[in-house]
Protein backbone atom coordinates (compact mmCIF):
# COMPACT_ATOMS: atom_id res chain seq x y z
CA UNK A 1 0.00 0.00 0.00
CA UNK A 2 3.01 2.44 0.64
CA UNK A 3 4.54 1.97 -2.45
CA UNK A 4 1.10 2.51 -4.23
CA UNK A 5 0.95 5.46 -2.16
CA UNK A 6 4.30 6.84 -3.70
CA UNK A 7 3.50 5.45 -7.08
CA UNK A 8 0.00 7.59 -6.77
CA UNK A 9 1.92 10.62 -5.89
CA UNK A 10 4.63 9.73 -8.20
CA UNK A 11 2.50 9.94 -11.15
CA UNK A 12 0.99 12.84 -10.59
CA UNK A 13 4.03 14.94 -9.64
CA UNK A 14 5.22 13.46 -12.98
CA UNK A 15 2.40 14.40 -15.48
CA UNK A 16 2.09 18.03 -13.60
CA UNK A 17 5.93 18.60 -14.34
CA UNK A 18 5.41 17.77 -17.83
CA UNK A 19 2.81 20.47 -18.54
CA UNK A 20 4.95 22.74 -17.36
CA UNK A 21 6.22 23.73 -20.70
CA UNK A 22 2.89 23.92 -21.63
CA UNK A 23 1.40 26.42 -18.89
CA UNK A 24 4.05 28.65 -19.57
CA UNK A 25 5.49 27.60 -16.51
CA UNK A 26 3.01 29.76 -14.34
CA UNK A 27 3.04 33.17 -17.12
CA UNK A 28 0.81 31.78 -19.37
CA UNK A 29 -2.88 33.04 -19.20
CA UNK A 30 -5.10 31.03 -17.02
CA UNK A 31 -7.34 29.44 -19.10
CA UNK A 32 -4.25 27.72 -20.37
CA UNK A 33 -2.15 26.96 -17.42
CA UNK A 34 -5.50 25.48 -16.20
CA UNK A 35 -5.93 23.97 -19.64
CA UNK A 36 -2.58 22.25 -19.28
CA UNK A 37 -2.71 21.13 -15.76
CA UNK A 38 -5.99 19.38 -16.58
CA UNK A 39 -4.60 17.12 -19.29
CA UNK A 40 -1.94 16.84 -17.10
CA UNK A 41 -4.56 15.17 -14.43
CA UNK A 42 -6.41 13.04 -17.13
CA UNK A 43 -3.13 11.69 -18.06
CA UNK A 44 -2.25 10.99 -14.81
CA UNK A 45 -5.42 9.22 -14.31
CA UNK A 46 -5.41 7.23 -17.29
CA UNK A 47 -2.08 6.00 -15.91
CA UNK A 48 -3.57 5.10 -12.71
CA UNK A 49 -5.91 2.88 -14.16
CA UNK A 50 -9.60 2.05 -13.08
CA UNK A 51 -9.67 3.45 -10.04
CA UNK A 52 -8.83 7.02 -11.22
CA UNK A 53 -10.60 6.75 -14.43
CA UNK A 54 -14.01 6.15 -13.16
CA UNK A 55 -13.35 9.03 -10.22
CA UNK A 56 -12.41 11.04 -13.26
CA UNK A 57 -16.19 10.48 -14.59
CA UNK A 58 -17.53 10.89 -11.47
CA UNK A 59 -15.23 15.11 -11.81
CA UNK A 60 -16.65 14.86 -15.24
CA UNK A 61 -20.15 15.43 -14.26
CA UNK A 62 -19.66 17.83 -11.27
CA UNK A 63 -19.03 21.12 -12.58
CA UNK A 64 -20.19 22.08 -9.81
CA UNK A 65 -17.14 21.72 -8.02
CA UNK A 66 -14.21 21.68 -10.89
CA UNK A 67 -13.28 23.81 -13.15
CA UNK A 68 -14.33 24.18 -16.55
CA UNK A 69 -11.29 22.71 -18.05
CA UNK A 70 -10.85 19.54 -15.81
CA UNK A 71 -14.85 18.81 -16.72
CA UNK A 72 -13.92 18.94 -20.42
CA UNK A 73 -10.67 17.07 -20.14
CA UNK A 74 -12.57 14.74 -18.03
CA UNK A 75 -14.92 13.92 -20.30
CA UNK A 76 -12.79 13.21 -23.20
CA UNK A 77 -11.34 9.92 -21.18
CA UNK A 78 -15.06 8.34 -20.46
CA UNK A 79 -14.73 5.31 -22.77
CA UNK A 80 -11.04 6.06 -24.38
CA UNK A 81 -9.03 3.04 -21.81
CA UNK A 82 -6.04 1.21 -23.77
CA UNK A 83 -7.27 -2.25 -24.61
CA UNK A 84 -6.65 -5.66 -22.53
CA UNK A 85 -4.37 -8.42 -24.65
CA UNK A 86 -7.80 -10.94 -25.69
CA UNK A 87 -5.97 -13.85 -23.96
CA UNK A 88 -6.61 -11.93 -20.18
CA UNK A 89 -10.00 -11.53 -21.12
CA UNK A 90 -10.24 -15.35 -22.05
CA UNK A 91 -8.55 -15.79 -18.58
CA UNK A 92 -11.40 -14.20 -16.92
CA UNK A 93 -14.05 -16.20 -18.72
CA UNK A 94 -12.01 -19.42 -18.53
CA UNK A 95 -12.06 -19.21 -14.59
CA UNK A 96 -15.87 -17.76 -14.79
CA UNK A 97 -17.29 -20.91 -16.32
CA UNK A 98 -14.41 -23.62 -16.53
CA UNK A 99 -15.15 -23.68 -20.25
CA UNK A 100 -13.19 -21.61 -23.64
CA UNK A 101 -15.13 -18.87 -25.13
CA UNK A 102 -16.26 -21.05 -28.07
CA UNK A 103 -17.63 -23.50 -26.32
CA UNK A 104 -20.05 -20.78 -24.69
CA UNK A 105 -20.86 -18.78 -28.13
CA UNK A 106 -21.21 -20.01 -31.44
CA UNK A 107 -17.99 -17.06 -31.99
CA UNK A 108 -16.16 -14.42 -30.38
CA UNK A 109 -13.81 -11.81 -32.06
CA UNK A 110 -11.34 -11.49 -29.84
CA UNK A 111 -10.97 -7.76 -31.00
CA UNK A 112 -12.33 -5.75 -28.34
CA UNK A 113 -15.59 -3.61 -29.07
CA UNK A 114 -14.66 -0.89 -26.39
CA UNK A 115 -12.22 -0.67 -23.53
CA UNK A 116 -13.92 1.06 -20.79
CA UNK A 117 -12.92 1.61 -16.97
CA UNK A 118 -13.91 -1.52 -15.53
CA UNK A 119 -14.87 -3.98 -18.07
CA UNK A 120 -14.13 -4.56 -21.80
CA UNK A 121 -16.69 -5.55 -24.49
CA UNK A 122 -15.97 -7.97 -27.28
CA UNK A 123 -18.40 -9.16 -30.06
CA UNK A 124 -19.77 -12.74 -29.74
CA UNK A 125 -22.70 -14.75 -31.29
CA UNK A 126 -25.24 -16.85 -29.93
CA UNK A 127 -25.31 -20.67 -30.46
CA UNK A 128 -28.53 -22.10 -28.96
CA UNK A 129 -31.87 -19.62 -29.51
CA UNK A 130 -32.63 -17.99 -26.03
CA UNK A 131 -36.24 -16.66 -24.58
CA UNK A 132 -34.98 -13.46 -22.28
CA UNK A 133 -36.72 -12.41 -19.58
CA UNK A 134 -38.73 -10.86 -21.48
CA UNK A 135 -40.30 -10.36 -25.35
CA UNK A 136 -39.69 -12.48 -28.07
CA UNK A 137 -37.12 -15.79 -28.39
CA UNK A 138 -33.67 -14.96 -29.67
CA UNK A 139 -32.52 -16.78 -32.68
CA UNK A 140 -29.20 -18.53 -32.72
CA UNK A 141 -26.40 -16.68 -34.52
CA UNK A 142 -28.13 -13.14 -32.52
CA UNK A 143 -25.16 -10.55 -32.37
CA UNK A 144 -24.15 -10.49 -28.91
CA UNK A 145 -22.11 -8.34 -26.33
CA UNK A 146 -20.11 -9.71 -23.99
CA UNK A 147 -19.07 -7.40 -21.18
CA UNK A 148 -15.98 -9.10 -19.23
CA UNK A 149 -15.01 -7.10 -15.57
CA UNK A 150 -11.06 -6.24 -16.08
CA UNK A 151 -8.98 -9.23 -14.23
CA UNK A 152 -8.02 -7.31 -10.90
CA UNK A 153 -10.18 -4.07 -11.32
CA UNK A 154 -12.38 -4.80 -7.97
CA UNK A 155 -9.19 -5.70 -6.19
CA UNK A 156 -6.90 -2.64 -7.61
CA UNK A 157 -10.23 -0.40 -7.15
CA UNK A 158 -10.64 -0.86 -3.57
CA UNK A 159 -7.64 -0.55 -2.70
CA UNK A 160 -6.65 2.42 -4.59
CA UNK A 161 -10.00 3.72 -2.91
CA UNK A 162 -8.86 3.11 0.09
CA UNK A 163 -5.47 5.31 -0.58
CA UNK A 164 -7.35 8.07 -1.86
CA UNK A 165 -9.46 8.40 0.75
CA UNK A 166 -6.91 8.55 3.10
CA UNK A 167 -5.35 11.06 1.23
CA UNK A 168 -8.69 12.96 0.97
CA UNK A 169 -8.95 12.94 4.58
CA UNK A 170 -5.59 14.59 4.74
CA UNK A 171 -6.98 17.63 2.52
CA UNK A 172 -10.09 17.70 4.18
CA UNK A 173 -8.42 18.50 7.74
CA UNK A 174 -6.50 21.19 5.85
CA UNK A 175 -9.88 22.45 4.77
CA UNK A 176 -8.65 24.54 2.08
CA UNK A 177 -11.42 22.80 0.11
CA UNK A 178 -13.80 23.80 1.99
CA UNK A 179 -17.28 23.77 -0.03
CA UNK A 180 -16.73 20.43 -1.05
CA UNK A 181 -16.01 16.87 0.97
CA UNK A 182 -13.26 15.06 -0.67
CA UNK A 183 -14.43 12.17 1.38
CA UNK A 184 -18.19 12.02 1.10
CA UNK A 185 -17.48 12.24 -2.43
CA UNK A 186 -14.73 9.03 -2.18
CA UNK A 187 -17.10 7.33 -0.20
CA UNK A 188 -19.74 8.10 -2.62
CA UNK A 189 -17.52 6.38 -5.39
CA UNK A 190 -16.23 3.47 -3.35
CA UNK A 191 -20.25 2.43 -2.76
CA UNK A 192 -21.13 2.76 -6.59
CA UNK A 193 -18.20 1.13 -7.67
CA UNK A 194 -19.06 -2.20 -5.13
CA UNK A 195 -22.21 -2.20 -6.81
CA UNK A 196 -21.08 -1.82 -10.15
CA UNK A 197 -18.72 -4.86 -10.09
CA UNK A 198 -21.61 -7.66 -9.68
CA UNK A 199 -22.80 -7.44 -13.09
CA UNK A 200 -25.75 -9.71 -12.54
CA UNK A 201 -27.22 -6.77 -10.57
CA UNK A 202 -26.87 -4.66 -13.83
CA UNK A 203 -27.98 -7.24 -16.14
CA UNK A 204 -31.37 -7.39 -14.25
CA UNK A 205 -31.73 -4.08 -14.20
CA UNK A 206 -31.52 -4.01 -17.27
CA UNK A 207 -34.25 -6.45 -17.84
CA UNK A 208 -36.39 -4.54 -15.26
CA UNK A 209 -35.53 -1.91 -17.96
CA UNK A 210 -37.04 -3.61 -20.94
CA UNK A 211 -40.29 -4.20 -19.41
CA UNK A 212 -40.97 -0.57 -17.67
CA UNK A 213 -40.50 0.59 -21.98
CA UNK A 214 -41.96 -2.55 -22.99
CA UNK A 215 -45.00 0.35 -24.69
CA UNK A 216 -42.49 1.88 -25.66
CA UNK A 217 -41.33 0.60 -29.07
CA UNK A 218 -38.77 3.88 -29.65
CA UNK A 219 -36.58 2.96 -26.12
CA UNK A 220 -34.68 -0.11 -26.26
CA UNK A 221 -32.05 -1.82 -23.83
CA UNK A 222 -30.17 -5.09 -24.08
CA UNK A 223 -31.58 -8.31 -23.00
CA UNK A 224 -29.63 -10.53 -20.94
CA UNK A 225 -28.71 -13.75 -22.07
CA UNK A 226 -28.57 -15.03 -18.47
CA UNK A 227 -27.20 -19.11 -18.98
CA UNK A 228 -23.42 -17.53 -20.13
CA UNK A 229 -23.87 -14.51 -17.26
CA UNK A 230 -21.82 -14.13 -14.13
CA UNK A 231 -20.90 -11.89 -11.66
CA UNK A 232 -17.73 -10.82 -13.45
CA UNK A 233 -19.01 -11.98 -17.49
CA UNK A 234 -22.39 -10.38 -19.14
CA UNK A 235 -23.84 -11.34 -21.94
CA UNK A 236 -26.37 -9.69 -23.86
CA UNK A 237 -27.47 -8.06 -27.10
CA UNK A 238 -25.11 -6.03 -28.95
CA UNK A 239 -27.05 -2.91 -29.95
CA UNK A 240 -26.32 -1.44 -33.25
CA UNK A 241 -26.34 1.98 -33.62
CA UNK A 242 -23.66 5.91 -32.68
CA UNK A 243 -22.70 7.17 -30.07
CA UNK A 244 -23.64 10.84 -29.33
CA UNK A 245 -19.86 11.71 -30.78
CA UNK A 246 -21.47 10.31 -33.79
CA UNK A 247 -24.25 12.13 -34.97
CA UNK A 248 -23.62 13.96 -38.34
CA UNK A 249 -22.95 10.08 -39.33
CA UNK A 250 -26.42 9.14 -38.01
CA UNK A 251 -28.02 12.77 -39.27
CA UNK A 252 -26.60 11.19 -42.44
CA UNK A 253 -28.06 7.84 -41.64
CA UNK A 254 -31.76 9.29 -41.43
CA UNK A 255 -32.04 9.70 -37.72
CA UNK A 256 -34.15 12.13 -36.24
CA UNK A 257 -31.72 13.88 -33.83
CA UNK A 258 -34.60 16.24 -32.93
CA UNK A 259 -37.87 13.69 -32.28
CA UNK A 260 -35.14 11.44 -30.28
CA UNK A 261 -34.09 14.39 -28.21
CA UNK A 262 -37.50 14.63 -27.14
CA UNK A 263 -38.64 11.15 -27.01
CA UNK A 264 -35.21 10.43 -24.88
CA UNK A 265 -36.24 13.27 -22.37
CA UNK A 266 -39.32 12.18 -21.68
CA UNK A 267 -37.97 8.65 -21.18
CA UNK A 268 -35.93 9.94 -18.29
CA UNK A 269 -38.89 11.87 -16.38
CA UNK A 270 -40.78 8.22 -17.28
CA UNK A 271 -38.18 6.56 -14.95
CA UNK A 272 -38.01 9.29 -12.58
CA UNK A 273 -41.32 10.25 -12.32
CA UNK A 274 -43.55 6.98 -12.79
CA UNK A 275 -41.13 4.76 -11.82
CA UNK A 276 -38.82 5.80 -9.35
CA UNK A 277 -35.65 3.64 -10.79
CA UNK A 278 -33.42 5.79 -13.37
CA UNK A 279 -30.40 5.40 -15.91
CA UNK A 280 -28.05 7.31 -13.15
CA UNK A 281 -25.16 7.09 -15.30
CA UNK A 282 -26.29 8.62 -18.68
CA UNK A 283 -22.85 10.03 -19.89
CA UNK A 284 -22.69 10.25 -23.76
CA UNK A 285 -21.04 6.39 -24.07
CA UNK A 286 -23.63 4.93 -22.42
CA UNK A 287 -26.51 5.92 -25.02
CA UNK A 288 -27.00 5.13 -28.67
CA UNK A 289 -29.04 6.44 -31.26
CA UNK A 290 -29.55 3.18 -33.88
CA UNK A 291 -30.30 3.43 -37.37
CA UNK A 292 -34.26 2.69 -37.15
CA UNK A 293 -34.79 5.46 -34.91
CA UNK A 294 -34.45 4.51 -31.25
CA UNK A 295 -32.34 5.28 -28.52
CA UNK A 296 -30.86 2.18 -27.37
CA UNK A 297 -29.58 2.51 -23.39
CA UNK A 298 -26.56 0.97 -22.50
CA UNK A 299 -24.96 0.41 -18.85
CA UNK A 300 -27.04 0.07 -15.87
CA UNK A 301 -24.21 0.36 -13.47
CA UNK A 302 -25.36 2.66 -11.48
CA UNK A 303 -29.44 3.43 -10.98
CA UNK A 304 -31.32 5.25 -9.08
CA UNK A 305 -34.32 5.09 -6.76
CA UNK A 306 -36.82 6.88 -5.69
CA UNK A 307 -39.90 6.30 -3.42
CA UNK A 308 -43.40 7.29 -4.24
CA UNK A 309 -43.07 10.11 -1.67
CA UNK A 310 -40.07 11.24 -2.50
CA UNK A 311 -41.11 11.55 -6.27
CA UNK A 312 -44.30 13.55 -4.89
CA UNK A 313 -41.90 15.47 -3.61
CA UNK A 314 -39.51 16.09 -6.05
CA UNK A 315 -43.07 16.64 -8.70
CA UNK A 316 -43.37 19.50 -6.37
CA UNK A 317 -40.09 20.79 -6.59
CA UNK A 318 -40.11 20.52 -10.45
CA UNK A 319 -43.60 22.70 -10.36
CA UNK A 320 -41.36 25.33 -8.38
CA UNK A 321 -39.01 25.76 -11.45
CA UNK A 322 -41.42 25.48 -13.74
CA UNK A 323 -43.17 28.42 -11.42
CA UNK A 324 -40.41 29.86 -10.27
CA UNK A 325 -41.54 29.65 -6.96
CA UNK A 326 -38.49 29.61 -4.08
CA UNK A 327 -41.01 28.95 -1.25
CA UNK A 328 -42.28 25.40 -2.72
CA UNK A 329 -38.92 24.58 -3.86
CA UNK A 330 -37.27 24.74 -0.01
CA UNK A 331 -40.48 23.59 1.78
CA UNK A 332 -40.71 20.44 -0.94
CA UNK A 333 -36.75 19.76 -0.69
CA UNK A 334 -36.91 19.90 3.04
CA UNK A 335 -39.42 16.79 2.53
CA UNK A 336 -35.93 15.21 0.97
CA UNK A 337 -33.51 15.69 3.53
CA UNK A 338 -32.62 19.07 2.59
CA UNK A 339 -33.13 20.83 5.85
CA UNK A 340 -31.58 24.49 5.18
CA UNK A 341 -30.48 25.61 9.14
CA UNK A 342 -33.02 29.16 10.41
CA UNK A 343 -30.81 31.31 10.32
CA UNK A 344 -29.61 30.31 6.55
CA UNK A 345 -33.43 30.86 5.30
CA UNK A 346 -33.05 33.67 4.24
CA UNK A 347 -29.72 34.19 2.24
CA UNK A 348 -30.92 30.64 0.49
CA UNK A 349 -34.47 31.27 -0.62
CA UNK A 350 -33.01 34.80 -1.74
CA UNK A 351 -30.29 32.72 -3.95
CA UNK A 352 -32.52 30.27 -5.13
CA UNK A 353 -35.02 33.07 -6.22
CA UNK A 354 -32.28 34.96 -8.46
CA UNK A 355 -31.41 30.85 -9.64
CA UNK A 356 -35.05 30.75 -10.67
CA UNK A 357 -35.35 33.71 -12.78
CA UNK A 358 -32.09 33.36 -14.21
CA UNK A 359 -32.55 30.28 -16.10
CA UNK A 360 -33.44 31.01 -19.26
CA UNK A 361 -30.95 31.07 -22.23
CA UNK A 362 -31.17 33.72 -24.81
CA UNK A 363 -33.22 31.48 -26.98
CA UNK A 364 -35.94 32.02 -23.93
CA UNK A 365 -35.40 27.78 -22.95
CA UNK A 366 -35.26 26.94 -19.70
CA UNK A 367 -30.98 25.62 -18.30
CA UNK A 368 -31.84 23.41 -15.91
CA UNK A 369 -27.70 22.56 -15.71
CA UNK A 370 -27.71 26.55 -14.72
CA UNK A 371 -30.62 25.77 -12.20
CA UNK A 372 -29.74 22.44 -10.54
CA UNK A 373 -25.99 22.54 -10.02
CA UNK A 374 -26.95 26.32 -9.16
CA UNK A 375 -28.86 25.15 -6.85
CA UNK A 376 -26.03 22.42 -5.14
CA UNK A 377 -23.95 24.86 -5.20
CA UNK A 378 -25.88 26.98 -3.54
CA UNK A 379 -26.48 24.64 -0.61
CA UNK A 380 -23.19 23.85 -0.49
CA UNK A 381 -22.07 27.55 0.35
CA UNK A 382 -24.46 27.54 3.14
CA UNK A 383 -23.33 24.25 4.51
CA UNK A 384 -26.26 22.50 4.12
CA UNK A 385 -26.00 18.89 3.72
CA UNK A 386 -26.75 17.56 0.45
CA UNK A 387 -28.75 14.26 0.38
CA UNK A 388 -26.73 11.60 -1.60
CA UNK A 389 -30.09 10.81 -3.58
CA UNK A 390 -30.84 14.19 -4.51
CA UNK A 391 -27.52 15.02 -6.00
CA UNK A 392 -27.86 12.24 -7.95
CA UNK A 393 -31.19 12.99 -9.56
CA UNK A 394 -29.74 16.79 -10.26
CA UNK A 395 -26.81 15.51 -11.58
CA UNK A 396 -28.36 13.13 -13.60
CA UNK A 397 -31.14 15.46 -15.34
CA UNK A 398 -28.14 17.97 -15.46
CA UNK A 399 -26.45 14.91 -17.74
CA UNK A 400 -29.53 14.32 -19.39
CA UNK A 401 -30.07 17.71 -20.65
CA UNK A 402 -26.67 18.21 -22.13
CA UNK A 403 -26.89 14.75 -23.71
CA UNK A 404 -30.47 15.88 -24.89
CA UNK A 405 -29.15 19.45 -26.55
CA UNK A 406 -26.13 17.13 -27.69
CA UNK A 407 -29.24 16.19 -29.90
CA UNK A 408 -31.09 19.42 -29.91
CA UNK A 409 -29.35 21.97 -28.75
CA UNK A 410 -32.98 23.95 -28.53
CA UNK A 411 -34.61 21.39 -26.28
CA UNK A 412 -36.08 22.65 -23.13
CA UNK A 413 -35.90 19.66 -20.94
CA UNK A 414 -38.05 21.30 -17.95
CA UNK A 415 -40.69 21.75 -20.81
CA UNK A 416 -40.31 17.50 -21.03
CA UNK A 417 -41.04 16.85 -17.37
CA UNK A 418 -44.48 19.18 -17.62
CA UNK A 419 -46.55 16.73 -18.69
CA UNK A 420 -45.61 14.14 -15.80
CA UNK A 421 -46.02 16.71 -13.17
CA UNK A 422 -49.51 17.85 -14.41
CA UNK A 423 -50.55 14.26 -14.27
CA UNK A 424 -48.84 13.48 -10.83
CA UNK A 425 -50.24 16.21 -9.37
CA UNK A 426 -53.38 15.95 -11.10
CA UNK A 427 -53.62 12.34 -9.43
CA UNK A 428 -52.80 13.76 -6.25
CA UNK A 429 -55.72 15.76 -6.38
CA UNK A 430 -58.05 12.73 -7.16
CA UNK A 431 -56.33 10.48 -4.68
CA UNK A 432 -59.29 10.02 -1.77
CA UNK A 433 -57.18 9.85 0.80
CA UNK A 434 -55.64 13.59 -0.14
CA UNK A 435 -59.05 14.65 -1.02
CA UNK A 436 -60.16 13.76 2.77
CA UNK A 437 -56.84 15.78 4.17
CA UNK A 438 -57.77 19.21 2.10
CA UNK A 439 -61.62 19.42 1.68
CA UNK A 440 -62.95 21.47 4.42
CA UNK A 441 -64.60 19.83 7.67
CA UNK A 442 -67.21 21.71 6.66
CA UNK A 443 -67.94 20.25 2.69
CA UNK A 444 -67.35 16.92 4.57
CA UNK A 445 -69.96 17.76 6.81
CA UNK A 446 -72.23 18.92 4.47
CA UNK A 447 -71.50 15.73 2.27
CA UNK A 448 -72.70 13.73 5.03
CA UNK A 449 -75.62 15.53 5.31
CA UNK A 450 -76.32 14.46 1.36
CA UNK A 451 -75.42 11.36 1.43
CA UNK A 452 -77.57 10.18 4.94
CA UNK B 1 -54.33 4.56 -11.16
CA UNK B 2 -53.79 7.27 -12.75
CA UNK B 3 -55.71 6.27 -16.29
CA UNK B 4 -59.04 5.72 -13.68
CA UNK B 5 -59.07 8.57 -12.28
CA UNK B 6 -58.39 10.78 -16.03
CA UNK B 7 -61.23 8.37 -16.77
CA UNK B 8 -63.20 9.20 -14.28
CA UNK B 9 -62.50 13.21 -14.42
CA UNK B 10 -63.39 12.28 -18.67
CA UNK B 11 -66.62 10.40 -17.82
CA UNK B 12 -67.96 13.43 -15.79
CA UNK B 13 -67.11 15.92 -17.93
CA UNK B 14 -68.93 13.75 -20.71
CA UNK B 15 -72.09 13.59 -18.51
CA UNK B 16 -71.42 17.70 -17.64
CA UNK B 17 -70.78 17.98 -21.29
CA UNK B 18 -73.34 20.34 -22.17
CA UNK B 19 -73.19 22.55 -18.71
CA UNK B 20 -70.27 23.29 -18.05
CA UNK B 21 -69.19 26.09 -20.36
CA UNK B 22 -66.33 27.44 -17.94
CA UNK B 23 -65.14 24.07 -18.31
CA UNK B 24 -64.97 24.66 -22.14
CA UNK B 25 -63.15 27.67 -22.00
CA UNK B 26 -60.19 26.20 -19.49
CA UNK B 27 -59.68 23.21 -22.29
CA UNK B 28 -59.61 25.80 -25.57
CA UNK B 29 -56.83 28.10 -22.79
CA UNK B 30 -55.46 24.78 -22.36
CA UNK B 31 -55.44 23.38 -25.84
CA UNK B 32 -54.00 27.07 -26.95
CA UNK B 33 -51.50 26.66 -24.25
CA UNK B 34 -49.97 23.93 -25.78
CA UNK B 35 -47.06 22.26 -23.78
CA UNK B 36 -46.29 25.54 -21.83
CA UNK B 37 -49.39 24.75 -20.12
CA UNK B 38 -48.13 25.01 -16.52
CA UNK B 39 -45.55 27.73 -16.99
CA UNK B 40 -48.48 30.42 -16.74
CA UNK B 41 -49.12 29.59 -13.12
CA UNK B 42 -51.94 27.81 -11.05
CA UNK B 43 -54.40 28.66 -13.38
CA UNK B 44 -53.14 27.58 -16.69
CA UNK B 45 -52.26 24.45 -14.74
CA UNK B 46 -55.98 23.68 -14.09
CA UNK B 47 -56.32 24.69 -18.01
CA UNK B 48 -54.03 22.55 -19.04
CA UNK B 49 -55.35 19.25 -16.99
CA UNK B 50 -58.75 20.12 -17.71
CA UNK B 51 -57.31 20.00 -21.77
CA UNK B 52 -56.05 16.88 -21.04
CA UNK B 53 -59.20 15.62 -19.51
CA UNK B 54 -60.98 16.48 -22.62
CA UNK B 55 -58.55 14.22 -24.27
CA UNK B 56 -59.27 11.36 -22.24
CA UNK B 57 -62.94 12.12 -22.62
CA UNK B 58 -62.57 11.73 -26.64
CA UNK B 59 -61.10 8.31 -25.98
CA UNK B 60 -63.86 7.36 -23.54
CA UNK B 61 -66.33 8.61 -26.65
CA UNK B 62 -64.79 5.95 -29.13
CA UNK B 63 -64.67 3.41 -26.65
CA UNK B 64 -68.31 4.15 -25.93
CA UNK B 65 -69.65 4.33 -29.66
CA UNK B 66 -67.52 1.32 -29.91
CA UNK B 67 -68.85 -0.67 -27.36
CA UNK B 68 -72.47 0.51 -28.77
CA UNK B 69 -71.25 -1.76 -32.36
CA UNK B 70 -70.54 -4.54 -29.93
CA UNK B 71 -66.60 -4.03 -30.72
CA UNK B 72 -63.79 -4.27 -28.35
CA UNK B 73 -62.93 -1.06 -26.31
CA UNK B 74 -59.29 0.59 -25.95
CA UNK B 75 -59.28 0.39 -22.30
CA UNK B 76 -59.76 -3.48 -22.12
CA UNK B 77 -57.78 -4.35 -24.91
CA UNK B 78 -55.22 -2.94 -22.76
CA UNK B 79 -53.08 -6.00 -20.88
CA UNK B 80 -53.84 -6.04 -17.60
CA UNK B 81 -50.81 -4.50 -15.79
CA UNK B 82 -50.52 -6.81 -12.39
CA UNK B 83 -50.77 -9.70 -14.96
CA UNK B 84 -48.17 -8.42 -17.08
CA UNK B 85 -45.93 -7.89 -13.58
CA UNK B 86 -46.69 -11.15 -12.55
CA UNK B 87 -45.04 -12.21 -16.19
CA UNK B 88 -41.89 -10.57 -15.66
CA UNK B 89 -41.52 -11.77 -12.38
CA UNK B 90 -41.92 -15.29 -13.97
CA UNK B 91 -39.28 -14.31 -16.54
CA UNK B 92 -36.92 -12.66 -14.39
CA UNK B 93 -37.39 -16.20 -11.90
CA UNK B 94 -36.25 -18.54 -15.15
CA UNK B 95 -33.54 -15.80 -15.96
CA UNK B 96 -32.15 -16.39 -12.29
CA UNK B 97 -33.14 -20.23 -12.90
CA UNK B 98 -30.91 -20.34 -16.33
CA UNK B 99 -28.00 -18.18 -14.34
CA UNK B 100 -27.84 -20.70 -11.07
CA UNK B 101 -27.88 -23.79 -13.37
CA UNK B 102 -25.16 -22.99 -15.51
CA UNK B 103 -23.16 -22.02 -12.19
CA UNK B 104 -23.92 -25.06 -10.81
CA UNK B 105 -22.46 -26.90 -14.02
CA UNK B 106 -19.71 -24.96 -14.06
CA UNK B 107 -19.30 -26.26 -10.27
CA UNK B 108 -19.18 -29.69 -11.55
CA UNK B 109 -16.71 -29.26 -14.18
CA UNK B 110 -14.25 -27.98 -11.94
CA UNK B 111 -15.01 -30.64 -9.48
CA UNK B 112 -14.28 -33.51 -12.44
CA UNK B 113 -11.38 -31.56 -13.84
CA UNK B 114 -10.04 -31.67 -10.01
CA UNK B 115 -10.00 -35.18 -10.13
N1 LIG C 1 -24.92 -4.30 -25.60
C1 LIG C 1 -23.99 -3.59 -26.24
N2 LIG C 1 -24.01 -3.44 -27.58
C2 LIG C 1 -23.07 -2.72 -28.22
N3 LIG C 1 -22.05 -2.09 -27.61
C3 LIG C 1 -21.96 -2.18 -26.29
C4 LIG C 1 -22.91 -2.94 -25.53
N4 LIG C 1 -22.57 -2.84 -24.22
C5 LIG C 1 -21.47 -2.08 -24.17
N5 LIG C 1 -21.08 -1.67 -25.40
C6 LIG C 1 -19.94 -0.82 -25.73
O1 LIG C 1 -18.97 -0.95 -24.73
C7 LIG C 1 -18.76 0.29 -24.04
C8 LIG C 1 -18.49 0.05 -22.56
O2 LIG C 1 -19.57 -0.66 -22.00
P1 LIG C 1 -20.14 -0.23 -20.59
O3 LIG C 1 -20.49 1.20 -20.61
O4 LIG C 1 -21.23 -1.17 -20.26
O5 LIG C 1 -18.86 -0.51 -19.69
P2 LIG C 1 -18.37 0.21 -18.35
O6 LIG C 1 -17.05 -0.33 -18.02
O7 LIG C 1 -19.43 0.07 -17.32
O8 LIG C 1 -18.25 1.68 -18.80
P3 LIG C 1 -18.17 2.95 -17.91
O9 LIG C 1 -16.83 3.50 -18.21
O10 LIG C 1 -19.28 3.78 -18.44
O11 LIG C 1 -18.35 2.54 -16.49
C9 LIG C 1 -20.00 1.10 -24.32
O12 LIG C 1 -19.76 2.48 -24.27
C10 LIG C 1 -20.36 0.64 -25.73
O13 LIG C 1 -19.60 1.32 -26.70
MG1 LIG D 1 -20.27 2.88 -19.84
Amino acid sequence: MASRRLTIAGTVLRRLIAALPAAGFGLASAHRRRAAFARAWRLAFEDLGPAFIKLGQLISVRPDEFSDELVAEMQSMQDAVPPLPAEAIRAVIRAEFAREPEELWATFDDVPVASASIAQVHRATLARAYTPVWGTELPTGTALAIKVVRPGAAESIRADVAIARSLAERVARMRFARRFDPVALLDEFASTVDRELDLRQEGRFADRFTFDFRDDPKVVAPRIVWPTSTARVLTMEFMTGWRLNQLEEARAGGVDCYALAVHGATAFMRQVFVYGRYHADLHPANLFVTPDNTIAYLDFGIVGFLTSEERMNITQVMAALVYRDPERALTYSANLGVHVPADRVATVREGLGELLGGTFRPDGTRDFAHFGLGFLKLLGENNVQIPSGYGLLIKSLATVEGVARALYPEIDIVETAKPFTTRILGQAMGDPARLHERIPAAIRAAMRELVA
Amino acid sequence: MTDDVMRFFAAWMLTHEVADEGLKAAVLRGDEGGADGMSGGPDAFVDGLAAMVAEEKENLKRDLEARARGEKVSIEAEPDPAFEELRFEVGELRGRLDNIESLLETLVRRADAGK
